[in-house]
């Protein structure tokens, strides 16, 4: 009896010593970023941020294993030298059949809150098992790609890194993506060194701020192009869903698929312009090929529709040229102003985002 | 009587049928810090007590609005107002959000009628008519503020919290 209780006693100060020098606890990393970018940040209580986490998440980011043919890896259509896109309309995945929308570009998720062009994903981690199992993207059970890289005895350790343990979860494969995908921020434009005081725009670009952010206003003869309303702030997005009249009758209904509410159709989110002249094609469905016709469109063919946001009507205010009849739908900018609110968009490019090492594919020494 | 019991049962669930296919049937949602979570359509509104606000709007002219009184929709979800909005739940808010994802909040006593005079209401008609596509079925009207920024448009979902902090 006392033997039996003296083993129980070993047995369980062994587990304990085990837990103690075994488990090695990650190490919790802070996330550095312009205080007006603002807190509204998603870290989820029980995937926090660490060293180890990111780590592992960057090589899941580039890990080809995670697909059906063992070719396609999310660095496939999230490329980083083009901001995390791919340059295509549609994006080609394991098979034949190009994904339905417009790859989008990953910078500041952190204050994203529903994701995708319909904002059909609540947070990164739920987000990630989208592009993992459909079978037009790379077309894998969660189950099978924690099978494959236990196959490689590399990883095991590195989740114990991350994660305490060296399980391989179809779980803990999306978090540690969606740690690595938190780090992807991009505050270093000529814009942000703008707003810290460290460029001096030049005038066309200065004009193009002022025009962005500006409404209209004839009485005040104040000249604008709107755009705040859904792109404000420096994140330049605000997490909204908008008709912004690509067409009268849209052939992808967008959120209303979500929501199954008709004053959704055609309703998709607010995308960021960060590095905004890096990821044509541009729109849900990659239907303009450059910003020069991204600025025609809400220059002068904003079609009308029951859903069109009210942002983009009434526009015609102090802008002069509008032409008869769909007047309030243009915003009559001239060719000057075209160039500045180009040359603005231009301003929001941060190259040391997409040559951070940090973020490039680690099988590549 | 039987009978009549017997009919109205068969009478809702057809209703509640039908409710599943017409997936456009516009409510909004209650829920959050509430003892009894909601889901209203236009007719549960019409069916409660009418109440008006009036809103100056984009063109600088005011214009009257009937809806229901956001204290009376909280009343129903069983929301502390009137005798029970002290203490703790002060600390409240009520957290609306819009179609597009366009988000206000209040605290709980600046809708309620034990604390001001001003009545916010929820809307579903502009001068005797349904909302105009863009603002409805559903918009929210604060009276007495100087920017129309809170009387946002198509409401669809009413959250009620305690703040955390
Ligand atoms: C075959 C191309 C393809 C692959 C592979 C792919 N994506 Fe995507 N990604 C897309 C497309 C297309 C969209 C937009 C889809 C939509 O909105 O319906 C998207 C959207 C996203 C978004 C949403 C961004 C936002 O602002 O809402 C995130 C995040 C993302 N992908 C991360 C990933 C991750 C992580 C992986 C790897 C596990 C991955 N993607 C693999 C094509 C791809
Ligand atoms: C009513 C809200 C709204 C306004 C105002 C607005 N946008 Fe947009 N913008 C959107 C939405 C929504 C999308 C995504 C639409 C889609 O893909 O279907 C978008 C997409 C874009 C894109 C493409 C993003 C990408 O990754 O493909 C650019 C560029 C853009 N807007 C620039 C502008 C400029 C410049 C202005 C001012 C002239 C402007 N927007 C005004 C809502 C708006």
């Amino acid at each position: 009896m006392k033997h039996q209780l003296a083993i129980v006693i070993v047995a369980i100060a062994a587990v304990i010593g085990l837990g103690a020098s075994g488990i090695r606890r990650a190490t919790p990393l802070t996330l550095v970023y312009p205080a007006n970018f603002g807190n509204r940040i998603s870290i989820p209580d029980d995937n926090p941020m660490t060293e180890e986490g990111v780590q592992l998440g960057r090589r899941l980011f580039y890990e080809t294993r995670l697909s059906a043919n063992n070719r396609v890896s999310c660095a496939t259509c999230h490329q980083q030298a083009k901001a995390f896109t791919d340059g295509l309309r549609f994006s080609q995945g394991v098979d034949d059949t190009p994904t339905p929308r417009n790859a989008m570009s990953l910078a500041n998720l952190l204050w994203v809150r529903n994701f995708f062009w319909d904002g059909r994903a609540k947070g990164l981690e739920a987000q990630a098992s989208f592009p993992l199992t459909d079978p037009h993207e790379m077309g894998q059970s969660l189950a099978v790609s924690a099978q494959k890289l236990q196959a490689d005895g590399r990883y095991a350790s590195l989740f114990a890194q991350a994660f305490g343990t060296p399980q391989i979860t179809g779980q803990r494969i999306v978090q540690a993506l969606a740690q690595f995908e938190r780090t992807l921020i991009s505050a270093n434009s000529k814009y942000d060194q703008y707003l810290r005081g460290e460029y001096q725009p030049t005038t066309s670009e200065l004009n193009g701020l002022q025009l962005f952010f500006s409404n209209p206003n004839a009485e005040k003869n104040i000249r604008g192009a709107s755009c705040g309303h859904c792109h404000g702030g420096p994140k330049t997005f605000i997490e909204l869903f908008h008709n912004n009249g690509l067409d009268t009758v849209p052939a992808d209904k967008g959120r209303e698929v979500i929501t199954g509410q008709s004053i959704d159709r055609g309703r998709f989110r607010v995308a960021t312009l960060r590095n905004i002249a890096l990821t044509a094609p541009y729109m849900h469905d990659g239907r303009f090929a450059n910003l020069e016709d991204v600025v025609d469109h809400y220059n002068e063919h904003i079609q009308p529709s029951e859903t069109l946001s009210t942002f983009l009507q009434g526009n015609q205010g102090g802008m002069g040229s509008a032409m008869s009849g769909r007047g309030d739908l243009q915003l009559g900018l001239t060719t000057a102003e075209r160039k500045d609110l180009l040359a603005f968009l231009h301003l929001l490019t941060d190259s040391s985002f997409i040559q951070d090492k940090r973020f490039s594919n680690p099988f590549i020494p | 009587m039987r009978i009549r019991t017997l009919f109205l049962l068969l009478l809702t669930s057809l209703l509640s049928f039908q409710t599943l296919f017409a997936q456009d049937r516009a409510t909004v949602k209650v829920s959050g810090e509430v003892t009894k979570p909601l889901q209203l359509s236009l007719e549960d509104l019409q069916k409660m007590k009418p109440a008006t606000a009036v809103l100056k709007d984009r063109d600088g002219k005011e214009h009257p609005y009937t809806g229901v009184a956001v204290s009376d929709i909280l009343t129903l979800a069983g929301v502390t107002t009137g005798q029970q909005l002290h203490g703790e739940n002060l600390a409240k808010f009520l957290l609306v959000k819009c179609a597009d994802g366009y988000e206000v909040l209040f605290s709980l006593a600046e809708l309620d009628a034990a604390f001001t005079d001003k009545q916010a209401i929820l809307a579903y008609q502009l001068e005797g008519n349904a909302l105009p596509a863009g603002k409805g079925p559903f918009r929210l009207v604060v009276p007495g503020e100087k920017r129309p920024a809170r009387s946002c448009q198509q409401v669809v979902e009413m959250v009620i919290r305690f703040a955390k902090d």
